[in-house]
């Protein structure tokens, strides 16, 4: 041991490059990683046009990741995105409410909001594990719409989101636009808000956060609401990428924001962690997910990857709080 | 003891009234409304419908009183399916109580060694094993090995395997946690790590102890409904880690850790069998059932008295 402190010590300047790299997030690694491995062996992949397009497709869960970074951060969970999107899918495409574009989007607006009301009281209220509260949610949402689809089922995506979800300006696709326009001020809100503090004090040690009189229920009854409308959010973007509702879209997203936030930097505990990195994780994710496709791997390989990141990622995390 | 202590205090059993009271309620309420319920066919059916949840909620239940939590035996059931149509049929139990032993070690590591939040251990585990089943066995079929088929399809006395699966898990799990020190020890666990550490208790080997028994629970599970439907299906498990959770969270359980009973997860399950059962009978959707026990996975977890707040 003192061996290699002491031949770490003679260069200082690697050692403090190589744990600068190792406390990063795993995501930048891993991004990193992932496209040198891709530009090995699928280098059609890294093409600009085909990136931008997998942002696109990254875009949805990034807005996600958003809402469920800052749940884990006040050491919470919403499992219920997957829910939540399908109903905002149903609520968008199934004509069941006769109404113009802009106002059903104000009506999964609302939803989002009374489902998010709904998590957090019985989280916060009735101190229910929000893991547990937020998968019972979504089961409750999916079997009410999947049963509701027997008399009106999904169609077609409204015209205005088709065009955000899948036109682009210039080279850009405005998918992308959306995604940047949501995260850039919701982190400049968490840095300089005092809610943003809050949210900090909460998550590196929220007893100490309770006894000095942070309002702890209200914190986590607004971030919970929150990340209910960040769901509905890329709920309407994902609807307007695929053009058309289903029983089953976004049912993998609730997972893939947790692995992403994960992997991102946020876990249970710190009270660390940023916007960013799970932004990054998000792209990482979405990147990953098409290279094994290209790489032939379907829906297994799919869902072995997420759950031995989560696994292996939240694990590495853990080595690495109890060594500091 | 008065009749409002038992309902405020039921000790460390978790009987209170409402666990042993929902089955009964609704057995009562089925009888007189839905058609067919009170038959000895329709008893039969519930029986088999349920063992396989008893099974899984037995196993659950030991870690819960330990004070983690197992989302990822509904994985384990299918992964189980799916192993025993695609190895040597006399390696099929061998293999499947192994991949079980596997996974409880794994879980059971990742919570205690490396201090993961055990929902999150074992959600991750549940993706991986339910991705791991779908590539062993990608589309549902496949020959379950007969001497399994025989081990679901004998009645004796007049009563079906079906009864004896659950009366045999029970036993096991009653004198498990009732009348060995390794029972003793989870509850102190589950109540307070700390406290039985410092009385001597191995708690990481208690911990991990509790999540292969869990394991276990699923791998048995898989066997029995596989053999029953005499076909494999690498999703056939998909809810069974919620239900589980429902149904002991229902029996009493705490899900914090500490208190719990054998009896209590056999209310939770019954309660939980005769609801779905009852829908049946009245012809409700399969997916209004889905968002019911929702519902009822709701009330349950927020009847539990717990401190924290979050996760």
């Amino acid at each position: 041991m003192t061996m290699t402190t002491r031949a770490f010590s003679s260069r200082p300047g690697a050692t403090d490059a190589l744990r600068f790299v190792l406390n990063l997030p795993f995501a930048y690694l891993g991004t990193a990683l992932l496209l040198l491995f891709a530009y090995f062996t699928r280098p059609m992949l890294l093409s600009p046009l085909l990136l931008l397009l997998i942002v696109r497709q990254a875009a949805p869960l990034g807005i996600a990741v958003i809402g469920q970074s800052v749940c884990m951060r006040v050491l919470s969970l919403d499992l219920s995105i997957g829910g939540v999107i399908v109903a905002v899918s149903y609520i968008l495409t199934s004509g069941a409410l006769p109404y113009p574009p802009p106002v059903l989007i104000a009506i999964c607006i609302l939803f989002g909001l009374v489902v998010g009301l709904a998590n957090a009281f019985f989280i916060t209220r009735l101190r229910a594990s929000s893991v547990i509260v937020t998968l019972a949610m979504a089961m409750i949402l999916s079997g009410v719409v999947i049963s509701l689809g027997q008399f009106y089922a999904p169609g077609d995506a409204p015209e205005v989101l088709k065009f955000i979800g899948q036109k682009r300006i210039g080279i850009v696709p405005i998918a992308l636009l959306v995604w940047l326009a949501l995260l850039i001020p919701f982190a400049l809100f968490l840095r300089f808000s005092v809610f943003g503090r809050y949210v900090d004090a909460i998550g590196s040690n929220p007893n100490a956060a309770w006894v000095s009189g942070i309002p702890y229920i209200r914190v986590l009854t607004v971030v919970h609401v929150m990340s209910s409308l960040f769901a509905v959010a890329s709920g309407l973007l994902l609807v307007g990428f695929v053009g058309v509702g289903s029983m089953d879209i976004g049912s993998d997203l609730a997972l893939n924001s947790l692995a992403a936030v994960i992997l991102g930097g946020v876990t249970f505990g710190s009270g660390k962690g940023g916007v960013l990195g799970p932004a990054v994780a998000a792209f990482m994710l979405t990147f990953s997910f098409n290279l094994l496709t290209s790489l032939g791997l379907g829906e297994p390989g799919k869902l072995m990857l997420q759950g031995a990141i989560i696994a292996v990622a939240a694990m590495a995390y853990a080595v690495r709080m109890q060594r500091t | 003891m008065s009749i409002r202590q038992m309902i405020r205090f039921p000790g460390r059993s978790g009987l209170g009234l409402v666990a042993l009271g929902i089955p009964v309620v609704m057995f009562v309420f089925l009888g007189f409304t839905a058609p067919n319920f009170a038959t000895v066919q329709n008893y039969a059916n519930v029986n088999a419908q349920i063992a396989a949840l008893l099974l899984v909620a037995l196993g659950q239940m030991i870690v819960a009183v330990s004070g983690g939590i197992d989302l990822s035996v509904g994985s384990v059931l299918s992964l189980t399916s799916a192993i025993i149509v695609s190895v040597d049929p006399a390696l099929a139990v061998p293999a499947a109580l192994m991949a079980g032993l596997c996974v409880g070690l794994v879980n059971g590591i990742g919570v205690t060694v490396f201090a993961v939040h055990p929902l999150i251990m074992t959600l991750a585990s549940m993706t991986f094993l339910q991705g791991l089943a779908l590539l062993i066995l990608p589309v549902p079929g496949g020959d379950v090995p007969d001497y399994l088929e025989a081990l679901v399809r004998f009645t004796f006395l007049g009563l079906p395997a079906a009864f004896y699966w659950c009366v045999l898990a029970v036993v096991a799990t009653w004198v498990l946690t009732s009348r060995t020190r390794f029972g003793l020890r989870i509850f102190a666990v589950g109540a307070n790590d700390l406290n039985a550490a410092r009385n001597g208790v191995n708690v990481t080997m208690q911990r991990i102890t509790c999540y292969v028994l869990c394991s276990f629970g699923g791998v048995l599970a898989g066997l029995f409904l596989s053999a029953r439907v005499a076909s494999a299906e690498p999703t056939m498990g998909v809810q069974y880690g919620l239900e589980s959770v429902t149904a002991i969270a229902l029996g009493g359980v705490l899900l914090a850790g500490g208190i719990g009973s054998v009896p209590g997860v056999i209310a939770g399950t019954v309660a939980l069998g005769l609801m779905t059962n009852g829908m049946n009978l009245i012809g409700v959707s399969p997916f209004i059932r889905a968002a019911a026990t929702g519902l009822l996975l709701l009330s349950a977890v927020s009847l539990q008295p717990r401190k924290t707040i979050g996760a």
